[in-house]
């Protein structure tokens, strides 16, 4: 008999191997992928936003717990997508251009992927072609920019005018974050959504795609 | 000299903004220049130590030298301070393996000689060297997302890597005290990041080590952390130093509360966010309204949250400055 409460703690502990076994188990014993995701992965992210709001978790528990969840979507995502079940949305997540940190983007894309959303992880130093190119050829409905320099955050700006150019920019909702990024500067530069967190990106996301 | 009773018993409000990069609008060198020429680096201080007559002048802060001499690559560029770029560790076998570089080697030389030369400027000011902490070098080494997860996955590995940073970084700062430094400022931000419990084992434990290997009583180490929150304050005052420097996250008031009144705090006015984004009359308003929170506190030292960017105007620092001079002139 499967306790699948144990793929929520697996998720909540950090504990990936775990998260992954109980996984495999439970779509051997016939349970719905779906189900799995809706009633014990994503309770468990919330959780875990919830605890790193509130100083209970820190960075090193948050990516851990990113890890397990990400282990068990492995798994799951072929099959919910065979089902025809649609993540909340496909985010293009990236550093913009000139800027080489990494830490924000990847708490914000633990987030993200523990609220639903299927998360395409261009990486640092990303180029606004390569945020449209995301955008056209892997259907991004959402970008999410972040920036820890001051000096780089003019690229955010740069990429949404590429996109503008390149004919996409209505095709997605903008969010972006990082240290230096206040939501006067997100207004300006014309995003659709601000998150001076981590955990925060979840509803910026939300807010920007449901209005 | 001691930093603590430079502070302690000066009759004025005092600042240490770390500002290097603002000097090259003084001298119209490059960051590129700052970071592989010590000569730059006088120059930029010298420049900025006459504009606002400060008793401190500093290194650059540079969080890439010490693991570019490990072995990682960093990207140099002329308007921003260096990044390590990749990962140089990844492994526990790599780890075991990782030689120990000496002071001096590669761009560590730069800063060594860059202290003899702040050394010999007129009006002999306190001199700051600068460095990286033991966990954010560690960090550095392994990746800072990964070192996150690997204080809890893999500790042993983080353990191996603390053990040579702190070996190297001991021998750094008795080099930084032989060519002549008062201090350094030892920045150790990416521990700000871990819980405390995680910031008590991974950080302060090895700067503990480290700081009586190299004697505080002789060598003033103010310990920078532009990440840690109030809660983070007992595991970082377990490394038994006197001094701290603090970023914006932390409520400097509250932790003024907290500390004994011999243990410096500096801090902590957001650098991007009131030194790059504010116009300089809200940023005079900013620093004015720090110093009248802390004036019970003769252990404050008014500074930014951490070392100024580049593209941070000149201004800004005007205006931090006549903060100062106002709030000084009104108490005397």
């Amino acid at each position: 008999m499967i306790e699948l409460k144990q793929l929520h703690e697996a998720i909540l502990n950090g504990d990936a191997k775990t998260a992954k076994a109980v996984t495999e188990q439970a779509l051997a014993a016939g349970h719905e992928p779906l189900k799995l995701v809706q009633e014990y992965m994503m309770p468990a992210m919330n959780e875990v936003g919830r605890r790193f709001e509130c100083n209970e978790y820190f960075v090193p528990e948050l990516l851990l717990a990113a890890r397990a969840m990400k282990a068990a979507l492995e798994l799951l995502r072929p099959l919910l997508a065979a089902k025809g079940n649609q993540p909340v949305g496909r985010v293009a997540l990236g550093t913009v251009k000139g800027d080489l940190h990494d830490i924000g983007k990847n708490l914000v894309g633990a987030m993200l992927e523990g609220g639903g959303y299927e998360v395409i992880d261009l990486g640092v130093n990303v180029t606004p072609e390569q945020f449209i190119a995301a955008i056209k050829d892997k259907k991004a409905n959402i970008v999410a920019m972040s920036a820890l320099l001051t000096t780089t955050m003019p690229s955010m700006k740069t990429t949404i005018d590429a996109m503008k150019a390149a004919g996409v920019r209505d095709q997605v909702k903008i969010i972006v974050g990082g240290a230096p990024i206040t939501e006067k500067f997100a207004l300006e530069i014309g995003a659709d959504g601000f998150s001076e967190s981590a955990a925060g990106a979840v509803s910026a996301a939300h807010k920007a795609v449901n209005g | 000299m001691k930093f603590n009773h430079l502070v302690l018993q000066s009759p004025r409000r005092l600042a240490l903004p770390i500002s290097m990069y603002p000097g090259l609008a003084l001298t119209g060198a490059k960051v590129s220049d700052i970071v592989t020429n010590p000569q730059a680096q006088l120059a930029a201080q010298a420049a900025i130590r006459q504009r606002y007559q400060s008793p401190f002048v500093l290194c650059a802060m540079d969080l890439s030298a010490e693991a570019e001499a490990f072995g990682c690559t960093i990207a140099v560029s002329d308007s921003e301070v260096p990044t390590v770029t990749g990962r140089l560790i990844t492994s526990q076998e790599q780890a075991d393996k990782l030689a120990v570089p000496q002071p001096g080697d590669r761009r560590t030389g730069v800063y060594l000689e860059a202290v003899r030369l702040l050394r010999q400027m007129p009006g002999q000011p306190f001199v700051f060297a600068g460095c990286i902490g033991p966990f954010s070098l560690a960090a550095r080494l392994v990746g800072v997302s990964e070192a996150m997860e690997l204080t809890i996955a893999e500790p042993e590995l983080m353990h191996t890597l603390l053990e040579k940073c702190t070996v190297f970084l001991t021998n750094y700062l008795k080099a930084f005290r032989a060519a002549g430094a008062h201090g350094v400022i030892m920045a150790e931000p990416a521990a700000g990041l871990l819980s405390p419990r995680g910031l008590s084992a991974y950080s302060s434990a090895y700067v503990k080590r480290l700081a009586a290997e190299v004697g505080d009583e002789s060598f003033n180490i103010v310990l920078h952390n532009c990440a840690a929150k109030l809660l983070h304050l007992p595991a970082i005052l377990e490394t038994g130093l006197k001094a701290f420097h603090f970023g914006a996250p932390m409520d400097i008031v509250a932790a003024l509360g907290k500390v004994a009144p011999d243990v410096i705090l500096c801090g902590n006015l957001d650098p991007a966010g009131v030194f790059v984004q504010m116009p300089p009359a809200e940023i005079t308003v900013k620093a004015a309204q720090l110093l009248t929170a802390t004036t019970a506190h003769r252990n404050f030292v008014l500074s930014s949250g951490c070392d100024l960017p580049p593209n941070a105007p000149l201004a800004s620092l005007d205006a931090f400055y006549a903060a100062l001079k106002q709030a000084n002139a009104a108490a005397h």
